[in-house]
C-alpha cells in the first residue's frame, strides 16, 4: 500500500501552470512539487511532456484500452540501455531453463516464446527522464504455419513520468525506472520480474492505489476536457464486513460531473486538497440525501472517467492518448513514494 | 436417433454435477431402472454421458424427450438463470376457469403459425407452477436447442416469469403468444430482475413476512450482548441507540427472511443541492446519476447497514420499498411544488 506521509506545509503559495494535456513549447514554468496530495497548500498539473510530438503515437497507443498492473521497482544498477538485444536473448533463455523445470507457464501447448525488449522515448517525462522499456513476450506455436503472426503473450513497461525526485540524487551506475506496467499471466510477470530482480539487483512490489489517491484521480480526470465524453464518471464502493458484502456503483454522467468539478476548482490548472474534499463532500452528500448511507464510511476501490480507471488493488486503463502521460505522471509519483 | 439429439442429450448430461446425474434421469423416466442399472455412476461424466446416449439410442430418443430433461435440469438449477417479472391484466372481473389443456393448445398454435420451427416442452410441478420451454427456431432453421426460454407460470396469478435467451428478439412473440393462451389482454414487464426465481415469486405473491403498522414489536431482548464496562451512562445509551436501528429495522423489513435479489439500480435525475455556504454548482437542470446495488443478497444487507453504522436509521424509503413496490430498478425524479425535497418514483 502506498503510504502517504504528510509532510509539513511547505509554503503556501500556490503556483499557476498550463492545465493538462496543453502541449508546451517550452520548458515547462514549474515542476510537480512533494508527493501526491501531501502539498496542503495545493497540488501542480503538468503540461503534456516535452516529448509528445516526437515519436510515433502508434507505440504508446499500446498502453490505451488494456488492464496493466502496477509494481514499483527499484533502481536498476548497471543497467545498459545500448544491450537491450542482449537481455532480450538472456531473458528468453531463462524463460526456456524456467519451463524446462516445470516452472512456468502454459501447460499443453508447446511454445517458443520470443523476447524483445524495446525503448519508448515517447514516454518520459522531463529531460532527466529515463526513456521506457518495453518488454515483449510473443508466441508462436510450433504447429502453426511459419510465417503467421506471433501472438503476444505478455507485455511489460517501465518507465519514469517526471520522477525527478528519484532521479535526482542517484548515483551514475542507478537507471531509474520506478513504474513498471504488467499485461498478461501472472506467470510470465513472476519469471520476467525473477530474472530482472537477479539482474539488476532491484526489488519489484505490488503498487495498490489507497482510497485517497483514488479520490485525487477522478477529481482530476473530472475536470479534464474531452471532445465528446464517452462514459461517465464512476466511483465504486464496497462494503465488505456486512453479514452479506455489498458493493455500490455511483456514476455520473460526464457532462454534470464536469460541470460540478468545474464550480468547485478556483483556479485552472491546480487543485488543491480543498476542493478535492469538497467534491467528494458533494458527492457523498448528493448520494445521502436520497439513500442515507454514509458512502465516506464505506471503502472506495474504483474510479473510472474517460481519461482512465483505476483500482485499488493497482490495476490501471488508460483510455484516452492525450492524457496518457499525464496518468503515468501520477502513476510514477505512487511508484516512487513507495520505494522511498 | 439423430445426431443432434445425441449431442445435445450428451451436453445435458455433461452439466448435471455427477453426484445427481442418476436423479434427474430418474425423474426424467425415459430410461428404464433396468437401463440406469446398466450405467456405472462414478466413472467420469464424460463417459456417464455417452452411455446415457448410448442408452437413450436405444429408446430412440427424439428433441421432445430431451427438452424434458433440460426443463428438470433447469428447474432444479433455477438459481443459475437470471429471472424477469411479467405481470398480465384482463379487462373483465370474471375469474375464468384456467384450463390447462386450452392453454397449451392456444400457447403451440401462436408460436407455431408465427415460426413454423420451435420446440415447445410443458412440464406441470406441484405447486401449480407450469414450466415452459420454448425453443427458438426460423421458418428456414431449425430452432436453437442451446438457447432456450424458459416460462414459469402460476395459473391462479396474473404472474409470468420469464428467463428469456439471448434472443430478445423472441420475446414479443411470447408475450403475445402468453396472453392468447391465458385470456388476458395485456402483459408488461415489471422492472424486478432476479436469480432466485422463489424470491421474486415471494415478492409478488406477497409470501414475505408482512410488516403490519398495528404490531408494535418489544424492544428485541437480549439480542445484543453489550460488554460490561465501568461508565454505566456510556453503555445506556448505546444500547437504546442500537435498539431504536433494531426496532426501526424490523419495523421496515419484517421479522421474517428477506427474499433473495441480487441487485437494485436507481437512475436519478434529481437536482444536485448543496448547503448554501458551499459555494458550489447550482444548475436548473437536474444531476444525472446511475446508481447500483449489487450482493449475493441485497435486502439483507442494506438490512445491516443501520446497524453496522453505515446508515442512518430509518433507511431510505428508495431502498426499502423494493419489496413492497415489487421492482429493483427506479427511474427517481424531483417532484415539483411544495415539497421539493422529496422525490418521486414512477
Amino acid at each position: 500500500m502506498a503510504a502517504m506521509a504528510v509532510e509539513s506545509a511547505e509554503d503556501g503559495a500556490a503556483r499557476t501552470l498550463p492545465s493538462l494535456g496543453r502541449l508546451s513549447r517550452g520548458l515547462p514554468f514549474g515542476r510537480a512539487y512533494g508527493r501526491l496530495g501531501n502539498s496542503p497548500s495545493g497540488r501542480l498539473i503538468l503540461p503534456a511532456p516535452l516529448s509528445q510530438e516526437s515519436g510515433d503515437p502508434q507505440r504508446t497507443a499500446l498502453l490505451l484500452r488494456k488492464a496493466w498492473t502496477l509494481y514499483s521497482v527499484t533502481p536498476l544498477y548497471r543497467f545498459c540501455r545500448g544491450r537491450l538485444r542482449d537481455y532480450a536473448r538472456l531473458l528468453g533463455a531463462f524463460i526456456a531453463a524456467e519451463r524446462q523445470k516445470g516452472l512456468a507457464v502454459e501447460v499443453g501447448v508447446e511454445l517458443d516464446i520470443k523476447v524483445a525488449l524495446s525503448s519508448l522515448p515517447e514516454l518520459q517525462g522531463s529531460e532527466q527522464d529515463q526513456p521506457a522499456v518495453l518488454v515483449q513476450l510473443s508466441s508462436r506455436s510450433r504447429a502453426s504455419p511459419k510465417n503467421s503472426e506471433d501472438k503476444i503473450l505478455w507485455s511489460g513497461c517501465f518507465c519514469c513520468v517526471y520522477g525527478d525526485d528519484l532521479s535526482e540524487n542517484m548515483p551514475e551506475d542507478f537507471t531509474c525506472l520506478p513504474l513498471f506496467l504488467a499485461n498478461g499471466a501472472e506467470s510470465y510477470m513472476s519469471v520476467v520480474g525473477n530474472w530482472f530482480q537477479k539482474t539488476f539487483d532491484c526489488i519489484f512490489r505490488r503498487l495498490a492505489i489507497s482510497p485517497f489517491s483514488l479520490t485525487w484521480m477522478v477529481a482530476m480526470w473530472t475536470g479534464c476536457k474531452v471532445d465528446k465524453a464517452t462514459s461517465g464518471v464512476e466511483l465504486v464502493f464496497s462494503v465488505p464486513r456486512l453479514p452479506q458484502p455489498l458493493d455500490i456503483s455511483y456514476a455520473i454522467h460526464p457532462e454534470d460531473a464536469k460541470a460540478l468539478w468545474d464550480t468547485i476548482q478556483k483556479t485552472p490548472g491546480e487543485i488543491t486538497q480543498e476542493e478535492v474534499d469538497v467534491f467528494m463532500d458533494c458527492l457523498y452528500s448528493h448520494f445521502h440525501r436520497h439513500f442515507k448511507i454514509h458512502l465516506s464510511a464505506t471503502k472506495l476501490v474504483k474510479v473510472s472517467t474517460a481519461i482512465a480507471s483505476a483500482h485499488c488493488d493497482g490495476i490501471v486503463k488508460m483510455l484516452h492518448s492525450q492524457y496518457l502521460s499525464g496518468v503515468l505522471m501520477l502513476l510514477t509519483e505512487l511508484a516512487i513514494s513507495q520505494i522511498q | 436417433m439423430d445426431e443432434t439429439v445425441a449431442e445435445y442429450i450428451r451436453r445435458t448430461v455433461l452439466k448435471i454435477p455427477r453426484d445427481e446425474i442418476k436423479m434427474m434421469l430418474q425423474k426424467w423416466d425415459f430410461l428404464s431402472e433396468a437401463q440406469l442399472q446398466t450405467v456405472n455412476f462414478h466413472q467420469i461424466k464424460d463417459n456417464i454421458s455417452q452411455e446415457v446416449v448410448q442408452l437413450c439410442e436405444e429408446n430412440s430418443a427424439d428433441i421432445k424427450q430431451a427438452a424434458v430433461l433440460d426443463i428438470i435440469y433447469n428447474h432444479i438449477y433455477q438459481n443459475k438463470r437470471m429471472w424477469s417479472v411479467y405481470q398480465m391484466r384482463k379487462t373483465g372481473e370474471e375469474l375464468e376457469y384456467f384450463d390447462l389443456t386450452d392453454f397449451k393448445k392456444k400457447f403451440k398454435r401462436r408460436l407455431r403459425s408465427a415460426l413454423k420451427n420451435v420446440t415447445i416442452t410443458f412440464r406441470e410441478y406441484e405447486d401449480n407452477a407450469i414450466w415452459i420451454r420454448v425453443a427458438w427456431g426460423t421458418p428456414y432453421r431449425q430452432p436453437n436447442q442451446y438457447k432456450p426460454s424458459y416460462v414459469v407460470y402460476h395459473s391462479q396469478t396474473p404472474y409470468v416469469f420469464i428467463s428469456a435467451s439471448v434472443l430478445k428478439s423472441n420475446l414479443p412473440l411470447l408475450c403475445q403468444a402468453l396472453i392468447i393462451a391465458s385470456n388476458y389482454h395485456e402483459i408488461r414487464e415489471m422492472e424486478l430482475r432476479s436469480h432466485s426465481l422463489n424470491s421474486l415469486k415471494d415478492i409478488v405473491f406477497k409470501r414475505y413476512s408482512q410488516n403490519f403498522q398495528t404490531y408494535c414489536p418489544k424492544p428485541l431482548q437480549g439480542r445484543t450482548v453489550e460488554p460490561e464496562s465501568v461508565d454505566l451512562r456510556i453503555i445506556h445509551e448505546n444500547k437504546s441507540e442500537k435498539e431504536r436501528i433494531q426496532r426501526l429495522n424490523q419495523e421496515v423489513f419484517g421479522n421474517g427472511p428477506q427474499p433473495i435479489l441480487q441487485f437494485a439500480q436507481y437512475k436519478l435525475e434529481t437536482m444536485f443541492k448543496s448547503s448554501p455556504e458551499m459555494d458550489v454548482l447550482d444548475k436548473k437542470e437536474p444531476f444525472r446519476c446511475l446508481v447500483k446495488f449489487s450482493s449475493p443478497h441485497l435486502l439483507e444487507s442494506l438490512k445491516s447497514l443501520a446497524p453496522a453504522g453505515m446508515a442512518d436509521a430509518p433507511l431510505s424509503p428508495l431502498l426499502t420499498c423494493i419489496t413492497q413496490k415489487a421492482r429493483n430498478y427506479f427511474r427517481i425524479r424531483e417532484k415539483k411544488g411544495l415539497f421539493p425535497d422529496s422525490f418521486v418514483s414512477p
